[in-house]
């Protein structure tokens, strides 16, 4: 096979990607929030009314604080663009994607943390009371969360010896004993928390309230509308979706193209879909029987993804 | 038994026994802190299985099912009755709060993996490596003794240890020898029993299992 | 003769728990200790003629020193159920105490006997585990005994750190297992105390070290030294005297038995080295716990206590140096120890029986106004002491001599410089609760079924202590046992 059907493969696989998760994501948040509604009694909005909300923000006007200054719009751009270009580097569809070998779980990690980091600073932008509450609340957990990410990535990096995403995808495919060993369990484990944290999901963050005190993400987007809303509400959206993309594929890789044919793209993307459906149904399942943690237990409950993560890497040294 | 399958699941519940001992540090409600427990049992009582199945050692599937009978349903059982008669079932003010009790959880098992390396380096086989895992339960279960200042926390901390070194026993050596493996039991057994009486009393005179209001005995 | 030993007591136990209780079941009890103790010395001087017993299908076996320890056992066990039918009585008199306790009481003090029997006669190392473990559940319930809020927290502290300590003990066990089943030829007994110490030159030193760190440790737990000492003081002033005197006496020098035992294996493996500096370390930290807390006491029971914890820190350092005059210095340290701090406990617990306080300022001038009493008690203090003519003064000398010897003069100067400020805050407590001005009221004589055993047990302490004969060719055959 030529140098030239690896680049158009990766390029093409790469934009299906970045549109499946744009597009995934949204619909992802409308089945959460409707299997939330239906287990709780309620018929729930439709499941592509995230997709109808986002259109209909778009052709609002453009409205921004007076005192605002360019981060606030500059934020949500940043936003989208670093959460498209790590959805278009990571072996979500396929594990041979364009700069596949660029697809390091740090840099993914960092890209997606960026993207966070500007919307905290633009929170704060604004110059009002709840954004810089729900700013210095959404670092908060951002830092907590760090630590365990970390030592996450080390712990998953370890059974195939590099940090490469796609190498540990093709290191699980070649390999399948490696998924239930402790080390990736525990690692997994401690990921699916830092991924509820990140992506303000209960018990961290209850994404469908607006109760002004215990808001988080929220209050730190109140003074966004119209099109800048509509940006990060997609950016949020592919970000959870993108994480969970991820970690189904760290968990159970089956289904993924190995080969350059369109038939093998077309299974990857169902598979991925599926998979990602079944993981969003269970968690919007198990946020029926949550409650939101208070502010000052999520120290412990981050702790425990660190332990987690922890014991994650002592049991790969030993046991690999 | 396939030597994979024998060495994840003998990994899988080596490393629930760990995962179920960090768990009790995390939570704060004593009742589902026993029923952790009783999982851990049972995760002990499929480690004695599938080293039992490997070495076809029929005495070790029976200690595994007593094990089972014992660590995962009569010992939970025993303390779950003292839980539901506790007005106030839950570790409200541990000595060391939870996430410093969490990072000192992964302290111990650092600890633990250096303090076993001559231990592990004799027994290099599949189960002897997982040694650690028992050793970082009972330090697990050490750490939440001294921190705990509940009864039932407390006879939870002494069941950790024991149930890590239980593991450690069965990693290393397939189980010491059946008649002092019984003796063992029994006397964890009989040693649950006497405390619980000891809770039993210390309600009827104290009117709460709270150590901290039973503390007149110092020099 | 082994199955013998144990089923004495163990039918006085079952005897005890099916017959209501009746007064003459006390004196069945001592009855039965006695029977222990004729069988202990019946069994020392087989096992001096032929060299071991073994009995029940080699789960039981005995040598010169199981043979000793049953003797110690025997000889506290005695003069702890005489006191006990005087203290059972008195409860019930006083109505703090109802029938069913005091059958409790016989039942589990006949159980704990035999546990600490089966003990000091396993021949193989699991069981021994088994049956120091079987000791702690047992006499969590005898600590308690007294029901009061003080007691039921003794009893709680003294479960938990001990099982936690027992553990440990386990774990040590089973490390030692794992070596022995990897050395060469090991056969079906891979726990046979005997077998391992054919064997301890083969096993794995790295491992070896471990395990015996945690036996140190966990056995270490049960016989009160430091750093898991703690349950010891409010354990033994909590319980009633006469289980003081039966744990303070016996049972922790039972749990140091263990730590003698595998002190052989592991010489073997690892060379003296390691576990001498083990056992210097502990005892010394015992020593000077034992020292800075005493002087603070002010009650007469919790000083007895330290004061064990300082005899055993000496007879860890005595087992340190470790040649056979230091073993058997450590033995007879034993049974002096046993039987003069025995004395000490029933005549404290009378002490508090009549009394009504165990606060030192409280009980003053003992000597003129309980002159019997008072007297047993100053005479226990001073064979505690170390002065002679008590055999404390000959074992604690030839342990000091031993361990010059070894080359421990440093360590052995340090626990001289401990004892000398144990014996300034032992001396200056005693002469608070002995001695002062005479009261206005008639001196009170004790009654003669308290004093004449106390005074039995203080006058065979001195006689051993002058006497070479008869304990002196079943020491060093004992010593030899577990010595190079």
């Amino acid at each position: 096979m030529t140098a030239d059907t690896h680049v158009a493969w990766g390029a093409s696989t790469s934009v299906l990607q970045v549109a499946a998760i744009a597009l995934g994501g949204l619909v992802l948040v409308g089945l959460m929030r409707r299997v939330r509604a239906r287990l709780e009694g309620r018929v729930g909005p439709p499941i592509l009314q995230p997709l109808l909300d986002v259109r209909k923000l778009f052709r609002k006007e453009r409205l921004r604080p007076d005192q605002a200054s360019w981060i606030f719009p500059f934020a949500p751009v940043v936003l989208i663009a670093t959460v498209a270009v790590a959805a278009g580097i990571a072996p979500l569809i396929t594990v041979r994607p364009a700069l596949g070998t660029g697809a390091d779980l740090f840099v993914l990690v960092y890209l997606l943390l960026s993207g966070s980091t500007l919307l905290a600073l633009a929170g704060m932008d604004a110059g009002t009371a709840f954004g810089g509450m729900g700013s210095s609340r959404a670092v908060t957990i951002g830092a907590l969360a760090e630590p365990a990410l970390l030592v996450t990535i080390l712990a998953l990096s370890m059974s195939a010896h590099s940090s490469n995403l796609p190498e540990i995808v093709r290191s699980t495919l070649a390999a399948p004993g490696t998924v239930v060993s402790p080390a990736r369990l525990f690692a997994l484990a401690s990921l699916l928390v830092v991924i509820v944290a990140e992506s303000g999901r209960l018990p961290v963050d209850n994404p469908s309230t607006h109760l002004e005190l215990t808001m988080i993400h929220e209050a730190m987007i109140l003074e966004y509308a119209g099109p800048d809303l509509a940006l990060v509400t997609v950016g949020e959206a592919m970000r959870m979706a993108l994480l969970l993309c991820v970690f189904v594929n760290l968990l159970a890789p089956w289904g993924i193209a190995t080969s350059m044919t369109p038939l093998a793209a077309l299974v990857g993307l169902v598979s991925l879909g599926a998979k990602v459906a079944l993981v969003g149904v269970v968690m919007a399942g198990a946020e029926v029987f949550m409650a939101k943690l208070r502010l000052f237990r999520l120290p412990e409950l981050l702790a425990g993804a660190f332990v987690l993560a922890l014991l994650g890497v002592v049991s790969g040294t030993v046991l690999s | 038994m396939t030597s994979s399958v024998y060495a994840s699941t003998l990994g899988l519940s080596a490393a629930l026994v760990l995962l179920c001992a960090v768990v009790t540090l995390w939570r704060r409600s004593l009742g589902a802190i026993v029923k952790v427990l009783a999982v851990q049992g049972a995760a002990l009582a499929c480690v004695a299985l599938a080293i039992g199945f490997h070495e076809h050692d029929v005495g070790l599937e029976v200690i595994a099912v007593l094990v089972l009978g014992a660590k995962g349903v009569v010992v939970p059982t025993l303390i779950t009755r003292v839980v539901r008669h506790d007005p106030t079932s839950r570790e409200s003010q541990p000595l060391v709060n939870v996430p410093a009790s969490l990072v000192a959880a992964g302290a111990l098992v650092f600890l633990s993996f250096a303090a076993t390396r001559s231990v592990t380096a004799l027994e290099p086989t599949t189960a002897g490596r997982l040694i650690p895992f028992g050793v970082a339960a009972m330090l697990v279960g050490f750490f939440a003794l001294a921190t705990r200042r509940k009864a039932v926390s407390q006879i939870v901390g002494l069941l950790l240890v024991d149930n890590g070194v239980a593991l450690v026993a069965f990693l290393a050596t397939a189980g010491v020898p059946v008649i002092v493996e019984l003796g063992a039991s029994l006397d964890v057994l009989l040693a649950v029993v006497v405390l619980r009486v000891l809770a039993t009393q210390m309600r009827a005179h104290v009117g709460s299992l709270d150590l901290d209001q039973l503390a007149e005995l110092h020099d | 003769m082994l199955v013998a030993i144990l089923a004495i007591p163990l039918a006085c136990a079952l005897l005890s728990g099916l017959v209501p209780w009746r007064p003459w079941i006390g004196w069945a009890g001592t009855v039965s200790l006695a029977g222990v103790l004729g069988c202990g010395i019946a069994l020392a001087s087989g096992v001096l003629h032929a060299r071991a017993a073994s009995g029940l299908d080699g789960v039981l076996r005995a040598d010169a020193l199981s043979a000793f320890m049953v003797i110690v056992i025997g000889v506290i066990g005695v003069l702890a159920a005489c006191q006990g039918v005087r203290y059972l009585d008195a409860e019930i008199t006083a109505g703090r105490c109802t029938r069913r306790h005091a059958s409790l009481y016989a039942v589990l003090v006949q159980g704990f006997v035999t546990t600490m029997l089966l003990a000091v006669l396993a021949a193989n190392l699991g069981v021994l585990w088994v049956a120091v473990e079987a000791t702690t559940v047992v006499t969590t319930f005898l600590v308690g005994h007294r029901g009061a809020r003080t007691s039921l927290e003794a009893s709680w502290k003294y479960i938990v750190i001990c099982s936690v300590g027992i553990a440990l003990a386990f774990l040590g066990t089973v490390l030692v297992y794992l070596t022995a089943l990897h050395a060469p030829g090991h056969g079906f007994h891979a726990l046979d105390w005997t077998s391992l110490v054919a064997q301890s030159r083969h096993l794995d030193p790295g491992v070896m070290r471990l395990a015996f760190a945690l036996l140190v440790l966990g056995y270490g737990t049960k016989v009160g030294l430091a750093p898991m000492h703690s349950w010891l003081p409010d354990a033994h002033s909590q319980a009633p005297a006469p289980v003081s005197a039966l744990m303070s006496g016996v049972l922790l020098t039972v749990a140091f038995y263990a730590i003698l035992r595998f002190k052989v294996i592991a010489d073997g493996a690892l060379g003296p080295l390691f576990p001498r500096t083990l056992l210097v370390i502990v005892s010394l930290l015992s020593l000077g716990i034992a020292a800075s807390l005493l002087l603070s006491q002010r009650d007469y029971k919790r000083m007895l206590a330290y004061h064990s914890v300082e005899h055993m820190g000496l007879i860890a350092l005595g087992a340190a140096a470790g040649s056979t005059l230091a073993i058997a210095a450590v033995l007879l340290h034993i049974l002096g120890h046993g039987i003069a701090k025995g004395v000490l406990f029933l005549a404290s617990g009378e002490i508090l029986l009549v009394e009504g306080t165990s606060e030192i300022e409280h009980v003053p001038a003992l000597l003129s106004r309980r002159p019997i009493l008072g007297g047993i008690f100053a005479f226990g203090l001073v064979a505690l002491l170390g002065f002679p003519p008590f055999s404390l003064f000959v074992s604690e000398l030839n342990m000091l001599r031993a361990e010059f010897q070894v080359g421990l003069g440093w360590a052995a100067a340090a626990s001289l410089v401990c004892m000398a400020v144990i014996f300034a805050a032992v001396m200056s407590h005693g002469r608070h609760l002995l001695l002062g001005p005479k009261g206005t009221a008639a001196p009170d004589i004790t009654p003669a079924l308290v004093a004449v055993p106390l005074v039995g047990g203080l006058l065979l302490c001195a006689f051993i202590g002058v006497s070479a004969w008869p304990l002196g060719p079943l020491l060093h055959a004992a010593a030899k046992v577990v010595s190079p």
